[in-house]
């Protein structure tokens, strides 16, 4: 199923603003889309819906979508997302960042949210660069992926958001790629039904600046790339979010909580996208803060 | 099975939105769609159009359709001059 264009122009976005800033063939635009096309099947209001981002390239998307949009200082998107969650519970927040914006000035912040596991949808554009900038190495770089800060390639270990979601406590983490876009709307269809933190990390191309340093050509070839860069994990992928899902198959490797994650997998360097976990029936910071809430208000009346 | 039915398909280009980052042309697997010389998809072989719409879904600037029979679309040029 996919949403008309020309129905998410009228619906989803702001014509006005349009066209984007963002440069020809950038993946953020299919993100956008995807968005809408979630919150269009998830059958949100879409007055309902908040999106929160920060800056960069990707904290851009507040000003195109016709939701409530927050556009909010550096890397302090979930912190200003918390807060409107707690005033206003009934509402969908919708987190947007970059890597350089989650990861590395709002690293705490990401990591605290995780924590809290509140009701967010967080939704972590990873170009492996910092776009807006002028392509200095982000922390999602890749090793000897060269930069402008970087010029005879990156040293340092990219940050693993996989591995930090589960640590910090998120109860949700998939992985997707804009190349995928069937299985991207569908994530964030599913991410945005989670009743804790939801995070969809979505693989994108910076084809100008990080593309270009590492001659990894144009757009459609980063793109295409990425089918050979990731390997799929959920056979059954997604299915309309309404659904029950299965989130494993027999005889399939065991991708839940409880079990050590990279078992067999290390030989394989590829990326694995897909639904990777999942925590089910996890209390949520929400649910614990209306309850104290509750329990106060019964306390002074006593 | 659903069979592949062909020619009935129509599809909208919005020159207004296009940026002619070229990836609706590169991932057309039926060779609808072709470049012009400044970029700009064109649609030299409509007829061959299968509406996979994986021009539409990897567009992303929103300025290209695929439009099948009795699907409601609205018109992006009252949409664009309103503004």
């Amino acid at each position: 199923m996919k949403l008309q264009n020309s129905l998410i122009l009228r619906e989803y976005l702001r014509p006005q603003v349009l066209p984007t800033t963002w440069c020809p063939g950038c993946g953020l635009g299919i993100i956008m889309s995807a968005i809408a096309q979630a919150v269009h099947f998830r059958g949100l209001d879409k007055d309902k819906v908040a999106m929160v981002s920060g800056i960069g390239c990707t904290g851009r998307m507040s000003g195109y979508v016709d939701f409530n949009t927050l556009h909010t200082t550096h890397g302090r998107a979930p912190a200003f997302a918390t807060g409107l969650k707690l005033a206003r519970p009934e509402m969908t927040v919708i987190v947007v960042m970059g890597d350089g914006d989650s990861m590395s000035i709002g690293g705490n912040h990401l990591v605290h949210a995780m924590r809290r596991n509140l009701g967010l949808t967080a939704i972590v554009v990873n170009n492996s660069v910092y776009g807006l900038t002028g392509g200095q190495s982000s922390p999602t770089t890749p090793v000897g992926g060269r930069t402008t800060t970087a010029r005879s390639g990156s040293f340092e270990r990219p940050m693993n958001l996989e591995v930090l979601a589960r640590a910090a406590g998120a109860a949700f983490f998939a992985r997707a790629t804009v190349n995928h876009t069937a299985g991207l709307t569908k994530m964030i269809e599913r991410a945005l039904g989670v009743s804790g933190f939801a995070m969809v990390e979505v693989i994108s191309n910076c084809h100008v600046l990080y593309g270009k340093m590492n001659e990894l050509g144009d757009a459609a070839e980063m793109m295409q790339s990425m089918d050979r860069t990731t390997r799929r994990i959920n056979p059954v992928l997604l299915r309309r979010a309404e659904r029950p899902l299965r989130l494993t198959w027999p005889g399939a490797p065991s991708w839940s909580v409880d079990a050590p994650p990279l078992e067999g997998i290390a030989e394989d360097d590829r990326t694995p996208r897909g639904v990777i976990f999942e925590r089910k029936g996890s209390v949520d910071f929400g649910q614990r803060y209306y309850a104290m809430l509750e329990e106060i208000k019964a306390r002074r009346e006593k | 099975m659903t069979s592949i039915v062909r020619g009935i398909y129509q599809i909208n280009v919005y020159k207004e939105l296009c940026k002619a980052c070229g990836l609706c042309v590169a991932w057309c697997p039926q060779d609808v769609l072709a470049a012009d010389a400044e970029g700009y998809p064109i649609t030299p072989h409509l007829a061959q159009c299968i509406n996979c719409k994986l021009c539409e879904r990897h567009c992303p600037d929103f300025a290209i359709e695929v439009i099948p029979p009795e699907v409601e679309v609205a018109d992006v040029q009252s949409i664009l001059h309103a503004r």
